[in-house]
């Protein structure tokens, strides 16, 4: 799995980067620079959960790598 | 599989007779027909020139394998295989929608204007085509608001189709604002939804698969449309007979900057040299620089790039791509530093405003770079520039902070020694400028 960030989404709150500074890591301006280096144990991915969910705009997810994207339930 | 028609021979003379040509000239593909001052042409008249539908147009199959077999490649920029987003849009649920993106955004560019608005008919061919190949019983045709002629061309168009009851899927025409990101195409997706023309972060959900409203929609690009059109008629094989092997069939350009006619449109058939496109152009010697591929396009020194072919592998291996076609020449009078600032500017002000990395990026990039244009820059300030550079490039939604680096970047390569000058606060010494057109920027998104 990675992490990713939407860059729409993102305000620069950047408390994402206390929880997985691992992979987030905050820009001059404050904006989660994530690093897309896939990852894929436990410690890490409990980490990125933790990230995700303090995120107060929603803007990061856990992506799946080596599968494609889920199509979405409609 | 036969796709040979009665119309072949008229097109086709087994090989490609011409290296490049204009609206109207013979031996060209997609502006082959009437004059340049003839307005659109008819339906009567393409017809005619054309000939009737292949068989093949029934058969989705073979529609299919006619593109994978092509090599076609997308036109407005990504050259990316067009069988391969057709693929992509079989996973995705529900009816597919066919977009034509005839949204051109690049100032430079009139490619894709001069389609719709003299060819409308190779265009909306092309979008049935497409429209047949994917399943798909609905197409989109998305405009900016500025082109008038477009309009009217594709208005009059549909209509004619409508009275000669050619059995078309549904075809409707959107207008979206004359912005720089408003063709991107997840900026495309959200404005046939109603909303703003802005992209949005797709991720691993590509347009393809997960569209609008949710649906598997398939963006071409109107040059890549009109391809489509004449491909279902005269097969793969005629149409890899123009282009290269890894860019197959012809490729439109559009010459700017310092050439005879700012916004003539050339059809490429054949890996001509640069040199020679230029002499179309009006050069009779290599300029100081080209720019490639548009404003967020790539500089290339002008000496080294005359020699060059004009293909995907030759520009590629030398630091610029094709992209949409724009080959601006920049002459030896004019300061490439103060051009590329300007364009730097201009692009900074066309950000959708969503990403923070793209909205104080591009300012900063700007910024920076006016300054070296100045020659009131330091060496702090170009270490600044380079890492600034370096640290927004795929950090937005969409490509338009990568293609603003991408151009930086090119200026201080091809530009070094202009740098090192204007960083010592001298003058270039150039007079010449301002060479590329800079639009006004026109609020809203709708």
């Amino acid at each position: 799995m990675r992490i990713t960030v939407d860059p729409v989404r993102c305000e620069g709150h950047g408390i994402c980067c206390l929880f997985f500074a691992e992979r987030i890591d905050l820009d001059d301006w404050g904006y989660a620079a994530v690093d897309p280096a896939p990852f894929d144990d436990s410690r890490l991915a409990r980490k990125a959960r933790r990230a995700v969910a303090a995120c107060p705009e929603g803007a990061l997810a856990i992506e799946l790598t080596g599968t494609p994207a889920a199509p979405r339930r409609r | 599989m036969t796709l040979a028609t009665s119309a072949e021979s008229a097109v086709d003379q087994g090989s490609v007779d011409i290296a490049f040509g204009g609206v109207g000239e013979p031996g060209t593909r997609l502006l082959a027909g009437p004059e340049p001052g003839s307005g659109a042409e008819s339906l009567t008249a393409h017809q005619a020139r054309l000939g009737a539908w292949p068989d093949v147009e029934a058969d989705r199959k073979a529609l299919l394998d006619v593109l994978d077999l092509s090599g076609l490649r997308g036109r407005g920029g990504g050259s990316f295989p067009a069988a391969v987003k057709m693929a992509a849009a079989a996973g995705g649920q529900g009816r597919p929608l066919l977009v034509v993106n005839a949204s051109e955004s690049e100032p430079a560019s009139a490619k894709d204007a001069t389609l719709v608005g003299l060819r409308p008919h190779l265009v909306l061919d092309g979008a049935r085509i497409l429209a047949r190949a994917a399943g798909a019983d609905e197409v989109s045709l998305v405009l900016h608001r500025g082109n008038r002629a477009g309009q009217l061309a594709l208005s009059g168009a549909l209509s004619e189709r409508a009275r000669a009851d050619l059995d078309d899927p549904e075809m409707t025409v959107t207008l979206g604002p004359d912005r720089y990101v408003a063709g991107e195409a997840s900026a495309v997706v959200s404005l046939l939804e109603g909303g703003e023309a802005k992209p949005r972060f797709t991720s691993r959900r590509p347009a393809a698969l997960h569209g609008v409203h949710g649906r598997p929609t398939l963006i071409y690009n109107a040059e890549t449309t009109a391809h489509a059109g004449l491909l279902a008629r005269f097969g793969a094989q005629w149409f890899r007979r123009a282009g290269t092997a890894e860019r197959p069939g012809s490729t439109l350009v559009t010459l700017a900057g310092a050439v005879a006619r700012p916004g003539r449109v050339l059809e490429v058939m054949a890996p001509v040299s640069m040199g020679r496109l230029l002499g179309a152009a009006g050069l009779d010697q290599p300029p100081a620089a080209v720019l490639l591929g548009g404003y967020a396009g790539a500089w290339l020194d002008g000496a080294t790039t005359w020699d060059l072919p004009f293909s995907h592998a030759a520009l590629g291996h030398a630091g610029a791509s094709i992209g949409c076609g724009v080959l601006g020449v920049l002459p030896a009078s004019a300061c490439g530093l103060a051009e590329t600032a300007r364009l730097v500017t201009y692009l900074a002000g066309e950000s959708a405003g969503q990403c923070g990395p793209c909205v104080f990026g591009l300012a900063e990039l700007a910024a920076i770079f006016e300054a070296l244009a100045l020659g009131q820059a330091s060496r702090a300030d170009l270490r600044r520039l380079h890492r600034r550079a370096v640290g927004i490039e795929g950090r937005g939604a969409c490509r338009h902070p990568d293609g603003v680096v991408g151009l930086v970047q090119s200026a201080l390569r091809v530009f070094a020694p202009d740098v090192r000058r204007h960083l010592r606060g001298r003058s270039c010494g150039t007079t010449g400028g301002p060479i590329f057109p800079i639009p006004p920027t026109t609020g809203g998104w709708r």
